[in-house]
């Protein structure tokens, strides 16, 4: 059965969010090539993370060390452990261009640590995410993940959790 | 909660400080009015106002004020309130108006220097009103190689160079490292925030005890990646991380240097670096600018950040600045800004914002583990009857000292109590 290009990105782009929210990380960074980057810019506006500071970016070897700091018990940060759940939505190919492909998503991340202080212990992140997938003999890789945080602006307090 | 029956001098002892400090909102607001209605506040760079017209907007404590370049070249600084019923004017955080500052609300229009350029409807006020009277308030600036710094006391502030004293130096830092003398500030900033004091900020950033343990868990993972890949391929945000690894000792033998006001700075210790490509070409053209002899003086410096109180942090040699806002007692707000050295390799930028997406970014496992200790600072404190938080780190540790300021071990807690001492003088003072 051949499984439309439309099916096959959005079945990555639920796996990646679901390893996430599972804490299997090392299947999630497994989903990114080696020269992948992991980008959560401060602005819609800015086309390379080389032109300003970032909320994340990340190349592999940050991703390695920012999960594998999450299932350390004593990251303060992240102590008690971030809990989230991604839902996903108007997933769409952007663009074709071969060897890769352009696929934007709406995405919303709930994000809760028991903290004790009531609704202060859930935050919600609305993104535009846009993965930047590259065809592999072993199938569908992410080389890019870009967030667009609709309030990529703003001030955020901590975040230990990839988004 | 305490409140203020008693000095705020009464809650600063010369090895201990009063928890009320950090948690009372009584004693912020007095902060506000004696603090960072005093003290000179780095606001902004002559960069950032390129032409006339251009407008940043920012926060000296907790007040709004605009900051514009007029026609004839200057800056002015005047609060973001209109005169009539208070409205902001800007709701932009930088921009242009060249045609001077309008209210949205009956359209009242503002000179950068605050007078009242025209108002609608004047015939209204035949004979009421004298356009005189309601001019903004003005702000007084004053402004260090680029770098304009606000104060609201006025004429009753003494000069900037003053307050800077041997900080100066830490910014001449900053400016010298350019290959023109020109620096630009960089076009995005980058925010965090904390539920908790301003000042857990200003004690944390050159703690050179607590990166052992608050950070442990980024230097046990930095080290493990650090084995899988090899330590030649470390990229330097991971190698930052490791920095906080370094061993007591090695902090014990590093200076930090406090001067009055509540200034301080340690002495250089982050591993990362340019490229060698990067790092020739830097040097060449800071070599063609300055002279060899000169050149190799500036780039001799070594210091890590220069905190300047009470409301900026700078990183000469990463080219960073981070103002810091506070919003409440128990909310504050961090923003991060970064400078191009004209005239050098684009990737000494690129150098810059790593770092500072590294050191300010509330991602970065470094900061979301110190924003949860500030925050567990704020809710501890309100806890028990132990009420003074002891600040004795290294007292008695002095290893040389002058009239401009004090060289210790930067394993001490000497900068805590300088702060405290600039704290309670502002403080103490009535008027």
């Amino acid at each position: 059965m051949i499984v439309p290009l439309i099916t096959e990105v959005t079945a990555l782009i639920e796996l990646e969010a679901a390893l996430l929210d599972d804490c299997r990380y090392p299947e999630w960074l497994a989903l990114f090539t080696e020269d992948c980057l992991y980008w959560a810019p401060v602005s819609p506006e800015m086309v390379s993370p080389r032109e300003g500071p970032s909320h994340f970016r990340d190349d592999r070897q940050i991703m390695m060390v920012r999960t594998h700091r999450l299932a350390n018990p004593r990251a303060f940060g992240a102590e008690p452990s971030p809990r989230t759940l991604h839902v996903i939505s108007s997933v769409r190919i952007e663009e074709d261009r071969g060897e890769e492909l352009l696929a934007s998503s709406s995405q919303i991340m709930l994000e809760y640590r028991n903290r004790g202080r009531f609704e202060e212990d859930q935050r919600a992140f609305g993104s535009r995410v846009r993965h930047r997938l590259r065809r592999t003999p072993e199938g569908l890789r992410i080389a890019e993940k870009r967030i667009d945080l609709i309030n990529a602006e703003g001030a955020f307090n901590a975040m230990a959790a990839p988004l | 909660m305490t409140t203020l029956l008693t000095s705020p001098r009464d809650l600063v002892r010369a090895d201990a400080v009063h928890r009320s400090v950090y948690t009372d909102p009584a004693i912020f607001d007095l902060e506000m009015e004696r603090i960072f209605g005093r003290a000179w506040l780095y606001l902004a760079h002559d960069s950032e106002l390129p032409k006339p017209g251009d407008y940043v907007v920012r926060h000296m404590g907790t007040q709004g004020v605009i900051l514009t370049r007029g026609k004839d070249g200057a800056v002015h600084a005047i609060f973001n309130r209109c005169s009539h019923r208070g409205a902001t004017l800007c709701a932009f955080e930088k921009g242009s108006a060249p045609a001077g500052h309008q209210c949205p609300y009956h359209g009242w229009l503002f000179n950068p220097d605050g007078t009242l350029k025209g108002i609608p409807h004047p015939g209204g006020y035949d004979g009421v009103l004298d356009k005189s009277d309601l001019a903004i308030t003005k702000v007084r600036t004053a402004t260090y190689r680029g770098f304009i710094f606000g104060n609201l006391a006025g004429d009753a502030a003494g000069p900037l160079e003053d307050f800077l004293g041997h900080m100066k130096t830490s910014i001449d830092d900053l400016v010298d490292r350019s290959p023109t003398g020109q620096l630009e500030v960089g076009k995005y900033q980058l925010r965090h925030y904390y539920r908790a004091n301003w000042k857990m900020t200003f004690e944390n950033l050159n703690d050179t005890i607590h990166p052992g343990f608050a950070h442990s868990a980024s230097v046990v993972s930095a080290k493990a990646v650090m084995a899988e890949v090899g330590a030649e391929n470390v990229v330097p945000t991971v190698g930052m991380m490791l920095a906080n690894g370094k061993p007591i000792q090695f902090f014990q033998n590093l200076d930090m240097v406090t001067v009055p006001g509540g200034h301080s700075y340690i002495g250089g210790h982050m591993g990362a670096n340019y490229t060698p490509d990067t790092a020739d070409a830097y040097t060449a053209a800071l070599i063609a600018h300055h002279g060899p002899e000169r050149a190799k003086e500036v780039l001799s410096v070594d210091r890590h950040l220069m905190l300047l109180y009470p409301s900026s942090f700078w990183h000469a040699r990463y080219q960073t600045i981070r103002i810091m806002r506070p919003v409440r007692h128990d909310l504050t707000e961090m923003i991060g800004y970064t400078f191009r050295l004209v005239g050098a390799p684009e990737e000494t930028h690129v150098n810059a914002i790593e770092y500072c997406t590294g050191a300010n970014s509330a991602a970065s496992p470094v900061i979301a583990d110190d924003l949860e200790i500030y925050e567990r600072c704020l809710e501890g404190n309100a806890y028990d009857a132990r009420e003074w938080v002891p600040m004795a780190r290294g007292l008695g540790e002095v290893r040389e000292q002058d009239n401009a300021r004090t060289r210790s071990p930067s394993t001490s807690e000497i900068y805590i109590r300088n702060q405290f001492a600039a704290w309670a003088a502002y403080m103490g003072a009535e008027a």
